[in-house]
């Protein structure tokens, strides 16, 4: 499953799920096909399960609430190792991504 | 309403700022689409890159800029989403060691008591406590798209500092003037 617009692409290869571009969307309804296939991808009840956002280079906080979600449905169902992997060269990563961590603590953030 | 209310760090600002830029949309003649949210946020953030990086070193530049592309984005996007009819102006300039983004806009009065009672919480607590507390509220309610996090996550992870004002504009059909003053922090040159 993907998806690819002019601005942002989302798209799924095994079990990470990668984002790139600029994602400044308009809330719930608008990230509604974005937050599908992070569902689907946990459906499907992988042991682990990868958000590879180093080519993201600017989300919202409409997106980060979605990303916090996300990352709260998958502590909630347990048995899935999520790591989500960042870059310093993309700065609200070093600053927001952290807050993920101190939703879920198992959660693996890789900033490199 | 009849007297100016404030929330957030009050600041003094002179009337027009150092290395200031001043937009104002005449919302009546040109619609305020979503897109512009991003499109002005990238361009105050590329029209300041240039001021910065003849102070900062090309790391601080890039924190700066998405710094400010991030804070512009989030303002307008709420200015766009809570508006009444009205110009919307947008001014970002220097005062001291913090770059300054002032929005104002009007707003329905039912909508200014919504969002008065909003940032009475948001300015109550530790903004990283209160941040994670009304995430994991937002995430046991499916409908919930998130409000405030934007204005916490500018608090905690950027460390902005806000003022917010709002007054009676009598002249507007009882719409209220909101002015967002946002502080962002210059490094030390």
């Amino acid at each position: 499953m993907e998806i690819n617009t002019n601005e942002y692409q989302v798209w799924t290869e095994e079990s990470t799920v990668y984002f790139e571009g600029t994602m400044r969307l308009g809330g719930t309804d608008s990230y509604a096909p974005v937050n599908d296939l992070l569902t689907q991808a946990l459906a499907a009840n992988p042991t682990a399960l990868t958000l590879d956002l180093t080519g993201l280079e600017f989300l919202n906080s409409s997106g980060i609430n979605l990303l916090a979600k996300f990352t709260i449905a998958v502590r909630k169902q347990g048995g899935v190792l999520l790591t989500v992997r960042g870059t310093p060269r993309i700065p609200w990563q070093g600053k927001s991504l952290p807050n993920l961590k101190k939703l879920y603590a198992d959660l693996v953030l890789v900033i490199e | 309403m009849t007297t100016p209310q404030v929330f957030g760090e009050e600041i003094a600002l002179p009337a027009t700022l150092e290395r200031s830029l001043r937009l104002v949309f005449h919302t009546a003649r040109l619609p305020l689409r979503w897109s512009d949210c991003s499109a002005t946020a990238n361009f105050l953030s590329a029209y300041y890159a240039g001021l910065f990086e003849a102070e900062y070193s090309a790391a601080q530049t890039v924190d700066l800029t998405h710094s400010l592309a991030y804070l512009a984005n989030e303002l307008i996007e709420n200015a766009v989403k809570f508006r009444a009819p009205g110009d919307v102006v947008v001014e970002t300039g220097r005062h001291g060691g913090e770059l300054i983004l002032r929005l104002t806009n009007f707003i329905a009065p039912e909508t200014a008591g919504a969002f008065r009672a909003l940032l009475a919480e948001l300015t109550a607590g530790d903004p990283g406590e209160l941040l994670l507390e009304r995430i994991e509220a937002n995430a046991a309610d499916e409908t919930s798209s998130g409000s405030g996090l934007g204005i916490l996550t500018l608090m905690n992870d950027y460390g902005i500092r806000f003022c917010w004002t709002f007054r009676p504009a009598p002249a507007t059909d009882g719409a209220i003037h909101l002015e967002t003053i946002a502080r962002l922090p210059l490094p030390a040159a």
